[in-house]
């Protein structure tokens, strides 16, 4: 943020290209830059401070071009010798006004100028300054031009990256301490006050001198608060020295004279991102320091920061692991932006500098690493989630194949059987329930057959199933008398093997292959179904009992029909008539009557018990069914076996 | 699965409302057991409100059963009440009204109980 102007009391002479183009190539003879100075002078500014710098003798100084002279032209030679020398007049235009000449602290001494440096009175308060930046040797002007001064400012400004962002407020000498050609320049307007340098309780500095306090590093260099370059300060030196220049702006105010001629000057860029002349960095400081716009950078900025981007990482650490990815990075960005303001606001309203970089940076580092953390992390998650749910496929699969492995197939059982024609199917879900089917001879003429659907769902459903089934054909096999008697012995043995209090539902038939004769006893399941030739489908009896191993010492009733020759039976699951299509509606009876309707008298076995499935798949449509189906037919085709044609 | 239960005298009705079937059977045993082991013991009786009922499975049934085998081995009663129609379909096809005492309403079930817990469903 540009610091907005609020004085215009600064005016820079450039020696321009104007000026060169006029006037002839750098370095001018230094009665040319008198004169400037004192046309200058003329106008009444409070002081004149000089960026330009002149540790050499004068060339073209009447005396120097006199010993050229010498054995050529001596009279001339003596008439120049007369003169006085360029750098004397400029001395004295100098000291005809309040004027400032620089001093530049250099790595080494040099031999012209020993000892130490001119420099105004400083006085430190409480130890104040001892870490001021120090300079072994110093260049400044000739002593003829020096002379003339009525101070001395330091020429240093710290370029960070080719960016002028600092200025050396305050340079130690051995055996003096020069203030920055800005702070002369005014202390001089001023009327030259005693130099004070008093320590801040942060440990920067503050160095004051009349009615001005301006805040340092401890090293003596301060943030210059930058405002935008401004081409209206400058004037032509050449517009000056032919007098076309309007002066009264420089009355009153502080000038300093620069080069932004090509070739002569020293280009800077500002942190607003604007190339500047070296000059303007001296007007800035002025201003900066008129205005009381100086930055500060207290020492524990760095500690600060520092303590920032732990605070700010560890509130990641902590924050991350406990919330998902783009909470995560709202948690981030709102840190950021929070650090941000903290020292937008610092800048604005306190002058302080923080760098927000560090931090912002740090803590998007630890985004970042814990954000990968996270990723491996849900990868492995993933990982193992996919191979629970192979091992319970693979669980499942078992399950799946201990339940059809066990199931008949009716043509194989009842191969070359006329009198009657059976077909089962058994469609399991993808859960696995627990239904099977069975159907065998029980001698010469009786066939047995059954449905079954154990409670519960999966592998031990699937033992369960596997332990009922066998259990179910050793009671048909081996008692006598009634299908009713049959589930009373089934549920004795059954319970004896069930931890887990399952529970069985079943449907036992045995149908007289000869005679039609068919006894069958229900525990607790789906009635059966019968349709005669020339009749509609009817609902069997549904009394029995409960579930297997529900009660106790329940004795199943037995229930008597006799089958007319062509009538079938279909014995099913729930899986049928509770199938459920996505709306949660179930296929129910009233759907199963009208599909067993449609099958007509001339339905075989495995025509019934596909199209029944095909009905049952319809509705479900796209719903996952969520128990098995299982269906199986008898159709009863007399003694003699089926009708020829059939 | 919270169930919802009101005590009247001795008897503990329990409303059990929506689908009962294998995916949240397991919740509901627990709880049901929990209530039927502080309630239906020593004459004391549970009644099951089947009134939002919708369905329920094989697996269902089987809570059912297990909470009736408790009660009966801690002498006490359990009944259920006011059944939606597929739910007695499911009850009468799978015979389990030869397990439970089946009664039309809450209220009937209840003067099954005691008279103290119809009187208390009156007053309340």
């Amino acid at each position: 943020m540009p610091r907005e102007r609020v004085a215009d009391r600064v005016v820079v002479v450039v020696i321009d290209e104007k000026s060169l183009g006029a006037h002839g190539q750098w370095p001018w003879p230094r009665d040319l830059v008198a004169d400037l100075v004192s046309r200058i002078a003329k106008a009444g500014p409070l002081v004149i401070g000089m960026d330009i710098f002149f540790p050499e003798p004068d060339r073209f100084s009447p005396g120097v071009i006199a010993a050229r002279l010498e054995g050529k032209a001596p009279d001339v030679a003596a008439r120049l010798k007369g003169l006085p020398s360029n750098d004397a007049m400029l001395g004295a235009a100098l000291r005809a006004v309040p004027s400032v000449l620089g001093v530049a602290g250099i790595e080494t001494t040099d031999a012209r100028f020993a000892g130490p440096p001119p420099a105004p009175p400083v006085r430190f308060l409480d130890g104040a300054g001892e870490r001021l930046r120090a300079y072994p040797g110093h260049l400044r002007n000739v002593r003829e031009i020096d002379a003339g001064a009525a101070g001395h400012g330091l020429y240093s400004v710290d370029l960070e990256g080719g960016v002028a962002r600092r200025v050396q407020l305050l340079g130690r000498f051995d055996g003096a301490t020069v203030p920055a050609l800005a702070v002369e320049i005014i202390r001089v307007a001023l009327g030259s006050p005693p130099l004070v340098v008093a320590p801040v309780r942060d440990g920067t500095l503050e160095l004051r001198f009349g009615e001005y306090a301006v805040p340092a590093q401890a090293d003596g260099r301060a943030y210059l608060r930058y405002g935008h370059s401004r081409p209206g300060r400058f004037v032509s030196a050449a517009d000056i020295l032919d007098g076309t220049a309007d002066l009264t702006a420089l009355g009153g105010s502080l000038v300093v004279v620069g080069f932004t001629g090509l070739g002569l000057v020293d280009l800077t860029t500002t942190p607003l991102g604007e190339m500047a002349f070296g000059v303007e960095n001296h007007a800035q400081a002025m201003e900066a320091i008129l205005e009381g716009q100086f930055l500060r950078r207290v020492d524990l900025a760095p500690r600060i920061e520092a303590a920032v981007l732990v605070a700010f990482g560890l509130a990641l650490f902590f924050l991350m692991p406990r919330s998902n990815a783009q909470r995560s990075a709202a948690y981030l960005v709102a840190g950021i932006v929070a650090v941000v303001s903290a020292g937008a606001a610092a800048f604005l309203f306190l002058g302080l500098l923080f760098d927000p970089v560090a931090p912002v940076l740090g803590a998007a580092a630890v985004f970042g690493v814990m954000q990968a953390g996270s990723l491996a992390e849900a990868q492995r998650q993933r990982q193992q989630l996919r191979e629970q749910a192979a091992r319970m496929a693979g669980e499942l699969d078992a399950a799946k194949r201990i339940q059809m492995g066990l199931l008949p197939d009716p043509r194989e059982v009842l191969d070359g059987e006329r009198r009657a024609d059976v077909a089962a199917l058994l469609e399991p879900a993808r859960t696995v329930g627990g239904d099977f089917y069975d159907c065998f001879m029980l001698d010469e003429r009786r066939l047995f057959f059954a449905v079954a659907d154990v409670s519960g769902k999966g592998l031990p459903a699937s033992l369960f199933m596997a332990s009922v089934k066998s259990i179910l054909k050793s009671a048909a096999l081996t008692v006598e008398g009634s299908v009713g008697g049959v589930l009373v012995r089934a549920q004795d043995e059954i319970r004896r093997e069930n931890p887990e209090s399952l529970f069985v539902t079943a449907l036992a038939g045995v149908l007289d292959l000869e005679t039609g004769e068919l006894e069958y006893a229900n525990a607790g399941h789906e009635p059966a179904w019968s349709h005669q030739p020339y009749g509609r489908p009817e609902r069997l009896d549904a009394s029995g009992g409960p579930p297997l191993c529900v009660l106790e010492l329940y004795t199943y009733p037995t229930t008597r029909r006799t089958l007319v020759r062509g009538e079938w039976l279909l014995a099913l699951s729930d899986g049928a008539t509770e199938a459920m299509n996505p709306a949660k509606e179930f296929f129910g009876s009233e759907r199963l009557r009208t599909t067993l309707a449609w099958l007509g008298d001339e339905a075989d076995a495995v025509t019934i018990v596909t199209r029944v499935r095909d009905d049952v798949r319809r509705f479900s449509g796209t719903a996952e069914p969520a128990d098995d189906l299982t269906l199986l037919a008898v159709r009863w085709e007399g003694p003699g076996g089926a009708v020829s044609g059939r | 699965m919270a169930l919802p239960a009101r005590s009247y005298a001795n008897a503990l009705v329990i409303g059990v409302a929506g689908r009962l079937d294998q995916d949240n059977c397991d919740a509901f045993r627990a709880d049901l057991m929990a209530h039927v082991e502080r309630s239906a013991h020593d004459g004391g009786a549970v009644i099951l409100d089947l009134s939002g009922l919708e369905y329920v499975s094989s697996a269902g049934l089987r809570c059912f059963m297990l909470a009736s085998r408790q009660a009966k081995a801690q002498h006490g009663r359990i009944f259920v009440a006011s059944l939606q129609p597929m739910v007695a379909e499911i009850f009468e096809i799978s015979h389990f009204n030869m397990v439970f005492q089946v009664f039309p309403t809450v209220r009937e079930a209840l003067a099954a109980a005691s008279i103290e817990a119809a009187a208390a469903f009156d007053k309340a």
